[in-house]
């Protein structure tokens, strides 16, 4: 049995009933929605329409929202349906980038994700899903696609179909008989703050909090400004004239400060332990390596939770582990981490000269898979096409090393170093300052594909991101740290270690934040 | 349902309370209706009294839920579509509406506003109790009465009018009936012209168009078996029957035909329309009248039916009286008459193109008995000469005789069922000229706008004003005048609106008496929304689920919230306290039919008009039901389900007993003409005086309007001609309907709010240009 679902254009006429049934049937909060009409403007007078794309989960048959859930919370049903259970839901808002489709929501009072569910609590019993029973046109049609004598498999035997972005590889099935290429594309128009009978822009789901503040302090909140669509241009002439609120950006400072605090965990460590299988480093320099490993990893931790919309049910990423999930996967990498790094702190403080050279190798190894798992999890989040470029690991491997460089460099000032570390440090801190300057050009110009990844390069390198790319990126955080490094100074290195970690916390906000700003409906 | 299956990890930390155990409750599952992969729309009527679902917020937990199905019909359009009320059994409460699938209206599907019914049964800021103003009116000060008290008051006050001779000081005003024929009924028996309704600032202007064609002043389209459909304004989104004529004119385009949507907006009709024509507002009919000019110069109307139905010896007679008086002659009148109509004229009038006129000139004479059309507001209100649009739109019609046809358009009467009540009171001798004002002898329904300028000018005064439903303070065009009119207490000595909401005109009461919503009332309803016939029944939902429990309701105030009752009920006990003896003769029209001398309930009164709808006693017979159960169970029932060509019914024997017909074929009796003669079969015709459709229209003539006789385009009092561009003078539209709001009693209602919640002014991208004025900017 494979659920699926048809909208024929050729009947919809934008009623909203559908949006309307579904908040019935499952009490949806205002603001955020499971099902939605879409409403986009073509041509000039008289020679003008407007056309409605319903918008819903697409129940994938390769589903990324699940792939990506640590927790199982989200999960494909035998009979097709991708369905969720709250119970689980921490709140990672982890599937709101996997879905390239724009499906899931952060419930405002449960701070869990939803989305369509098929109505799988009437399937169950054998009824159709609400929208499809409220539907005045019979627009809607559900049904089994694996049943040849069922309506949905005649009509895709039958007619023309289209699906929302096939390149993703998700295998939609909500197909569109007369889809619109302009409606069914995020990028076909652009989002806008005003539509014809509605204002909500923004400030929904799980941004309601600030909505509310909005309505009781000032007529603008940052917050809520801050979160809006960036404009890009569309390759269309068509106008989009309704829509759902935008739910905003949904990945914040926390997780940009994450993988900023989790990059010098991993570095702190690596370094001087890595260098001590070249040279001689002396065990207090590497103590002070896995003390702040330690505390960065911690605060890593913290934010991790911190972010969590169920910040009270965090041990779900161990306890019911989805494995397939980098997020599951990064969640035992920490905790492993953190306890080879409790445990070489233990051996190197209490002496176990013979335990640190066991547990020295695994902790490199964590330390790595640390610092880019990251990449593996971004990957997962299909939704967002600037993190599906293969650079990204590589990217976090290099953030993690010039976290590991500059945090030693910085220390430079507090701690005695001999010469030939601090040597061996500048000079390594310059290649890899290179390298990275280089693989930046290399992810900026060359391996993004796709129209949402050029809009992000667009924005990072000549839009709204572009003065914190230039000056703190690219300026503050690699030239000049290494042109400091370059005129030898001692009293520069310190400098230039804290200019790195500031350039490094610009490039995780903008990596994080930019490809957020790309609608995904 | 899948079960979940946990992983060793997450059992073994369950186990050791780490974290909730989710797996300890083994879920017996419900049975399903279907095979695996085969769904059903709704649950079968005969689990409806005891019916379990999970409650979707439970989500994988599947909490299960016990409902009591019943259904009720929607009440936040005309439309009545049927609606489903899943009372919960153990709190008592509406958990959500669904469609009914019984209603052959709306068959099982809704519109938005139906399932946000919901909203405004829940709305909290909905009215609870009768309240009383305190202080001036109009001050925003209430207190809480009993239902007791509000009733004695007012009854003394009408009492004390009719005894004193007012009897045009007891009005109702209405917005939205909703019911059929109840509140006339109630009026007769009080002896008073008091219906006062919203119909002039709405549907009165077409309606006049096409009653003086043929009687019935509504279009019945078969939208479903048309070959082409035009519709005047946005029928798919705002149509008077939106979801029931939404449903059929999309079914019949799948079926191939064509749809022209003459719309000055773009509106999501004129979205779907292959033939979008963006008329200049008031142009409407010089668009019609070249269309009428194509079908006639080309010879594409139907002479068959022109020559049998329509009244062209009378029209040729008056529009020309030196020819002789055949079929050919009335052709050649009609040529000359139309000719300056040409599409190029229609053009530069509408800004519709002429090519565009002329294709659908053709598809309509291809559809030839297959055009289906339809105009209710939109052009036809608010334009002078907006009545001719139905007038020249429904010439349409009549030229491919698709008048009464499958797939045509249909007189609005043979789709609407009349119910017969119980001891119908006479109706009254006299009219009220506050209503139907002399100087406008022919307006088609209360000329309502002018109540309170009337009031103003001392025409008269009222003593109790009931507004139902109506909300004129904001809704109709001068809200300043009515708020002038209703604070003065000596133009209107009692104010009491009906309103299951606050709005606007209810602050200008001295009672808001809280009325139910749609699943909290007993109506009964009839709509043409399509070529069969049908019934619906409104009832109070929670009052059936607590009668069905076995528990003795009086009056449906007791299971609603709060005391918010019915209009009906509140008529009955309103009119029994009018007349406690019986001397004004009120109260015999409320004895029950079936209990001698006694008042008459809500029950007996639905009892008996379902006991006499035809069809229905036998269709309740067959699973052994009393009509009246019948009725409480499915909520609706076909009358017919197909009524087509009724004017070629033949007349009865006794009809023709005493009856001439005349050398042209008319049938006359008692100087009247009842029928047709066709092919020497007597038919009964059409519902105007000559029993068919009058091309030339002697009532207008008659009463001074000779010049619109016949179907002509009246240039409306916003054409350029009109304007002065040098004051800046523009076209503004000020109506529109959006599929998800209902004028101001939807406000409430969160999920349509959420949905629709600005009122921009529409302009075109050159005017704003002309102005400097850009998105998003204010405008006086």
């Amino acid at each position: 049995m494979n659920y699926g679902f048809i909208i024929d254009n050729r009947k919809c006429i934008g009623c909203h009933a559908c949006t309307v049934a579904c908040k019935a049937e499952h009490e949806v909060p205002v603001g955020v929605n499971r099902t939605w009409v879409k409403y986009i403007e073509k041509g000039t007078f008289p020679d003008t329409r407007r056309l409605f794309s319903v918008m819903r989960c697409n129940h994938c048959a390769d589903a990324p929202c699940v792939e990506i859930c640590p927790v199982t919370a989200l999960f494909t049903r035998n009979d097709g349906i991708v369905d969720f259970d709250s119970r689980r839901c921490i709140g990672c808002k982890a599937c709101t980038q996997a879905c390239p489709y724009d499906a899931l929501y952060m419930h405002p009072d449960e701070h869990t994700a939803a989305k369509c569910n098929y109505c799988s609590h009437r399937t169950d019993i054998g009824l159709e899903p609400a929208c499809v029973n409220v539907c005045p046109e019979h627009a809607i049609i559900s049904g089994d696609m694996d049943n040849p004598l069922t309506e949905i498999s005649q009509l895709l035997a039958r007619e023309v179909v289209q699906v929302r972005k096939p390149e993703k590889g998700t295998k939609p099935k909500l197909f569109y008989i007369d889809g619109d290429n302009a409606s069914l594309d995020p990028t076909g128009t652009n989002p806008e703050t005003d539509y014809m009978w509605s204002s909500q822009s923004s400030g929904v789901g799980h941004f309601a909090k600030y909505a509310e503040n909005r309505i009781v302090n000032s007529p603008l909140k940052e917050e809520v400004k801050k979160q809006n669509f960036v404009q890009i241009e569309p390759r269309k002439k068509a106008r989009r004239v309704y829509d759902a609120p935008n739910k905003g950006v949904l990945w914040g400072w926390e997780v940009s400060a994450y993988i900023w605090t989790k990059a010098i965990a991993a570095g702190a460590f690596l370094i001087p332990v890595l260098g001590g299988y070249f040279m001689e480093i002396p065990a207090p320099l590497k103590q002070l390596g896995a003390v702040i490993a330690f505390v960065f990893l911690a605060i890593t931790g913290v934010l991790l939770i911190m972010d969590l919309g169920r910040p009270d049910r965090f041990l779900n990423v161990l306890f019911r582990p989805q494995f397939k999930s980098w997020l599951s996967r990064g969640a035992y990498i920490i905790t492993i981490y953190g306890g080879l790094l409790t445990l070489w702190l233990l051996a190197s403080f209490l002496n176990f000269g013979n335990l640190l050279k066991y547990i020295e190798p695994l902790g490199i190894i964590f330390a790595l898979l640390s610092a880019v798992y990251t990449a593996f999890l971004f990957a997962q989040a299909k939704g967002r096409d600037f993190w599906q470029s293969p650079m990204l690991g590589l990217h976090m491997l290099i953030h993690s090393l010039m976290a590991g460089f500059a945090i030693f460099l910085t220390a430079s000032l507090f701690v005695q170093m001999s010469v030939s570390f601090l040597m061996a440090l500048t000079f390594f801190t310059i290649i890899t300052l290179i390298f990275h300057l280089i693989s930046l050009a290399i992810e900026l110009t060359t391996t993004h594909t796709t129209d949402d990844a050029h809009a992000t390069v667009k924005m990072i390198t000549g839009g709204e991101f572009s003065r914190q790319f230039w000056l703190g990126m690219i300026l503050a955080g690699n030239t000049l740290p290494l042109l400091l490094l370059l005129a030898g100074q001692i009293w520069a290195f310190a400098l230039a270690g804290a200019l790195i970690l500031t350039g490094l916390y610009f490039a995780e906000h903008i990596w994080v934040k930019a490809p957020q700003r790309i609608p995904l409906s | 349902m899948q079960k979940h299956n946990p992983s060793f990890i997450e059992r073994i930390a369950e186990k050791l309370h780490l974290i909730e155990n989710l797996h300890k409750e083994e879920l017996v599952e419900l049975p399903s209706l279907t095979e695996p992969g085969d769904l059903t729309s709704y649950p079968p009527p005969e689990k409806w009294d005891d019916w379990t679902e999970y409650e979707a917020l439970s989500g994988q937990r599947r909490e299960k839920k016990n409902y009591m199905i019943i259904p009720t019909t929607c009440f936040n359009c005309e439309a009545g579509c049927g609606l489903l009320s899943y009372v919960d059994k153990e709190t008592m409460r509406v958990r959500k509406f669904e469609g009914n699938p019984y209603h052959p209206g709306s068959r099982g599907r809704n519109c938005a506003k139906g399932p946000a019914t919901i909203n405004q049964i829940n709305d909290t800021d909905r009215i609870l109790y009768p309240m009383r103003r305190k202080g001036a009116r109009g001050a925003g000060e209430w207190e809480r009465v009993s239902w007791n008290e509000v009733l004695d008051d007012i009854a003394a006050k009408i009492r004390t009018a009719l005894q004193e001779d007012r009897r045009n000081e007891v009005v109702y005003h209405v917005g939205r009936p909703g019911h059929e024929g109840f509140m006339d009924r109630i009026l007769q028996a009080w002896g008073v012209d008091g219906h006062n309704s919203h119909t002039n600032i709405c549907s009165a202007g077409a309606r006049f168009g096409y009653a003086i064609w043929q009687g019935a002043d509504r279009p019945s389209p078969d939208h479903g078996n048309a070959q082409f459909i035009f519709l005047i304004s946005a029928h798919l989104e705002s149509g008077h029957y939106f979801n029931p004529h939404a449903q059929r004119i999309i079914e019949g385009m799948m079926n191939g035909a064509k749809l022209a949507v003459m719309d000055t907006r773009l509106s999501n009709t004129a979205s779907m329309a292959d033939y979008w024509m963006p008329s200049y507002p008031g142009s409407e009919a010089a668009v019609l009248l070249a269309i009428a000019n194509i079908l006639i110069q080309e010879k594409l109307y139907n002479k068959e039916f022109l020559q049998n139905w329509v009244n062209w010896r009378e029209s040729l007679q008056a529009m020309n009286p030196n020819v002789e008086v055949t079929f050919d002659n009335f052709i050649a009148e009609l040529e000359k008459l139309y000719a300056e109509y040409t599409p190029e004229f229609a053009e530069s009038e509408s800004g519709v193109t002429a090519k565009m006129i002329r294709e659908v000139a053709q598809q309509i004479g291809r559809a030839g008995t297959r055009f289906s059309a339809h105009n209710w507001r939109s052009a036809g209100a608010g334009n002078l000469g907006g009545w001719a649009v139905a007038r020249c739109l429904h010439f349409l019609n009549v030229l491919t005789g698709s008048v009464g046809t499958v797939g045509g358009t249909l007189p609005s009467a043979w789709n609407k069922f009349k119910p017969k009540g119980f001891s119908t009171p006479p109706a009254q001798k006299f009219w009220n000229e506050l209503h139907f004002p002399l100087e406008y002898p022919l307006s088609h329904y209360e000329m309502s706008f002018l109540l309170p300028h009337f009031l103003k000018e001392n025409r008269g005064k009222l003593a109790v004003y009931f507004t139902r439903v109506f909300n004129p303070v904001w809704t109709y065009p001068d809200g300043f005048t009515w708020i002038e009119a209703l604070s003065d207490e000596k133009k209107i000595g009692m104010h009491i609106a009906l309103t299951p909401t606050w709005n606007e005109t209810a602050y200008f009461a001295d009672y808001v008496l809280p009325m139910g919503h749609s699943s909290e009332r007993h109506d009964l309803t009839s709509y043409e929304t399509h070529s069969g016939m049908w019934i619906s029944f409104r009832q109070p939902v929670l009052r059936e689920a607590a009668r069905k429990m076995g528990k003795d309701v009086k009056f449906t105030y007791e299971t609603n919230p709060g005391e918010v009752w019915e209009e009906d009920e509140f008529w009955f006990e309103l009119s029994w306290r009018i007349d406690p003896d019986g001397e004004l003769g009120i109260r015999k029209h409320f004895i029950s039919p079936y209990r001698e001398g006694e008042k008459i309930t809500i029950d007996e009164y639905y009892q008996y008009i379902f006991e006499n709808t035809k069809g229905l006693p036998e269709k309740a017979a067959e699973e052994n039901l009393t009509p009246l159960e019948y009725m409480r169970k499915y909520g609706a029932f076909e009358v017919e389900p197909a009524v087509y060509n009724q004017h070629l019914n033949a007349l009865s024997e006794a009809d023709l007993e005493g009856a001439e017909t005349d050398e042209n074929g008319n049938v006359r009796k008692n100087g009247k003409v009842i029928g047709v003669m066709i092919d020497g079969a007597a038919r009964t015709g059409f519902n105007s005086p000559s029993r068919k459709q009058e091309f030339y229209s002697a009532t207008t003539k008659d009463w001074g309007w000779s010049e619109y006789a016949v179907p002509t385009y009246v240039k409306s009092h916003i054409h350029p001609e009109n304007l002065d561009a040098s004051k800046n003078e523009i076209v503004l539209v000020p109506t529109f309907r959006l599929p998800t709001l209902i004028h101001t009693r939807s406000g409430n209602a969160k999920w349509l709010a959420e949905i629709s919640n600005r009122n921009p002014l529409w302009m075109h991208t050159s005017d704003g240009e002309r102005w400097g004025i850009t998105t998003g900017d204010l405008v006086r």
